[in-house]
């Protein structure tokens, strides 16, 4: 964790923002805020952060409707980033911040592109450790993510994916990796359980986010529109 | 009274207030019960009661006013059962008002007749009939929606039967007048009464109407409160919500100003979700208050993670044994508490993880039977199993309950 890692606050609470720049420790650096969606794409694509901390919800004066303000920051931004860097790839990754309780709102987000979501009120130590993982590519699940996963891919009533390729269920190996995340695991400790290498784990976890990124399965909206996440 | 003439000769002999019994209406009855109770009251027999009623009601209406004032005061006698009628009031009701509105036809010719005499008396006495006909008419819908309708035996369909015979009723009612021969001689009158059939259509579907515009109104408030605790909502989110998640942060997740800030969070969204809730309790939602009540008392963050439907009920042993690990993990662990409940069509399975100082079931002596008998003990019991082991890498403890589904099938039925 030597490296230092640049990161924007995006939230509509001055009082939430500068509490969180004091609490996050000094390998991370805050090069800039906005508190709204208009002012976070200008301060994303004037700083070209590693990380962006995101909050769900944002006010903005063109959001549509059915989307939150956080995902519309998501889209916008990245589209601003690939223009400036000549349509390269943009490096920026966005972890969502969340005191939302609706699915709905977080795989909103997720599915606009962020690499993981915690809660607010998690620590500063914790908001640290999410930033490092999500900048090094890793994605960041949270035990009530992993659970709303597992019903959402119908692990629960056991579907499996047969091909690996398959976006619309959960392999074998995802669903243990998913429901060791539910039950408190760090990544560690379920690379640990499962006699496989962190890597591996955070591999698992990364193809999870990119099936709830991609997948069409209907129950992901239906789940996430009836369900509280917290 | 005889009894209050000599009181002293007989103790037995009861007094007249007890002699007297408190009017009620009996339970199953013929058609109001008015009679039975009085003619129980009083204690003369039923026939005469009857009789009497009949007689005042013909010779001057007084036995009528004071029949529909007993019935309206005079209360159910005491008990569960619904009250059931053995006379068939509405179909009585019905053929009341045909033999009245065919008396008011047959004679319509006659009174037509008067008029070219010049007599006018004739009229006053049709009008009464046929109005006295529609009135019977919508009585008897009236009778069938407020007072059939509740009974099993009658019910909807019997309802539906009477109005659709009112309505034939007053419509053939209705074209007669307006095509009849009084029509020409009387038609102020004539048309006065057709009105009042068509009006009593009306009155026959106006119960069902009034349901229907009470549901209509009922749903557009329901609607307009909804919009505004949506609204509430979004609010709150953005303003309470954010500042109790700061507070939390800033205090340490189990310093005790953040578990105040976190309990009211819990309670702010309960309150802002209430209506997404089921009503019954089950597994899931039972751990989530139970993790609730502990986070107030503890020192500790209790995370509660529920996947797949839960047909556990909150009742069972599964239930029962994941509290007491809960209670184990907050009391001697503290700290940041797992939950996980999974449902699937197999089992049921709990998972509660700690990181706390850890122990071994082996090192703990046998007198101390917390975790031996409630956990383990309990589930073994009960068809399931219980496991108590260390957390990986040693840290803290996790206990594992399973309850196959079968079980808890067998122990529904």
């Amino acid at each position: 964790m030597a490296e230092r890692v640049r990161v924007v606050i995006v939230d509509d609470h001055s009082i939430f923002r500068s509490g969180l720049k004091a609490d996050l420790d000094d390998t991370i650096e805050v090069v800039g805020e906005a508190h709204d969606v208009e002012t976070a794409v200008t301060a994303v694509t004037d700083a070209a952060p590693d990380v962006v901390l995101l909050d769900v919800h944002l006010p903005g004066v063109a959001v549509p409707a059915g989307t939150s303000g956080g995902a519309e920051v998501i889209r916008r931004a990245a589209a601003s980033l690939r223009q400036a860097q000549d349509g390269a790839e943009p490096a920026t990754r966005f972890l969502a911040l969340s005191v939302s309780d609706k699915a709905e709102d977080v795989v909103g987000v997720i599915r606009a592109g962020a690499r993981g979501y915690i809660t607010k009120g998690s620590s500063g130590a914790d908001v640290s450790r999410a930033v490092h993982a999500v900048s090094g590519g890793d994605a960041v699940f949270s035990p009530k993510l992993a659970g709303f996963v597992l019903d959402a891919f119908g692990a629960a009533v056991g579907e499996t994916a047969s091909a690996s390729d398959e976006l619309d269920r959960l392999s074998a190996r995802e669903q243990e990796v998913m429901r060791l995340i539910a039950r408190g695991y760090a990544y560690k400790e379920v690379a640990a359980e499962l006699f496989i290498s962190t890597k591996t784990v955070e591999t698992h976890v990364s193809a999870v986010l990119r099936k709830l990124q991609l997948s069409s399965r209907h129950e992901l909206t239906a789940w996430a529109n009836a369900r509280r996440l917290l | 009274m005889e009894t209050s003439a000599e009181p002293a000769t007989d103790a037995a002999a009861p007094t007249p207030a007890e002699a007297a019994p408190r009017m009620t209406r009996p339970r199953a009855c013929v058609a109001t019960g008015v009679s039975a109770g009085l003619a129980a009251h009083l204690g003369w027999p039923g026939w005469i009661v009857r009789t009497a009623f009949l007689v005042t009601s013909i010779a001057s209406g007084a036995g009528l006013l004071l029949y529909l004032w007993l019935w309206a005061l005079t209360p159910w006698a005491p008990g569960d059962e619904r009250p059931t009628r053995r006379a068939p009031v509405a179909w009585l009701l019905v053929s009341a008002a045909v033999v009245s509105l065919l008396a008011a036809a047959a004679t319509s010719p006659l009174i037509a007749l008067d008029t070219v005499d010049g007599g006018s008396d004739g009229i006053a006495w049709w009008l009464f009939a046929v109005l006295g006909g529609v009135g019977l008419a919508v009585a008897s819908g009236a009778w069938a929606s407020f007072i059939d309708r509740p009974e099993p035996e009658r019910g909807p369909r019997h309802e539906l039967t009477i109005r659709l015979v009112v309505t034939a009723l007053l419509a053939v009612t209705a074209a007669a007048l307006v095509l009849g021969p009084t029509a020409a001689w009387y038609p102020a009158a004539t048309l006065a009464a057709a009105l009042a059939a068509v009006l009593g259509i009306g009155l026959v579907y106006a119960p069902t109407l009034v349901t229907a515009w009470r549901d209509l109104t009922a749903e557009r408030t329901k609607r307009i409160r909804e919009e505004q605790r949506s609204e509430i909502a979004a609010h709150l989110h953005d303003s309470v919500l954010q500042t109790l998640a700061l507070i939390q942060n800033r205090a340490g997740a189990t310093s005790e100003v953040a578990r105040i800030a976190r309990a009211q969070e819990r309670e702010l969204r309960e309150w802002l979700f209430a209506g997404d809730t089921s009503a019954d309790s089950d597994l899931g939602t039972d751990l989530r208050d139970f993790a609730a009540a502990l986070e107030i008392d503890h020192p500790v963050t209790v995370d509660v993670v529920v996947v797949g439907e839960s047909r556990e009920r909150a009742s069972g042993e599964v239930a029962a044994a994941a509290r007491e690990a809960m209670l184990n993990a907050a009391r001697h662990a503290g700290g940041e508490v797992s939950v996980y409940v999974e449902s699937t069509p197999e089992a049921v399975e709990v998972f509660v993880r700690d990181r706390g100082p850890g122990f071994a079931l082996a090192e703990v002596p046998g007198d101390r039977l917390g975790v031996r008998e409630s956990i383990i003990g309990r589930m073994r019991r009960a068809g399931g199993s219980g496991e108590v082991r260390a957390g990986v890498g040693g840290v803290g403890t996790e206990v594992r309950l399973r309850f196959p589904a079968e079980r808890t099938e067998q122990m529904r039925g």
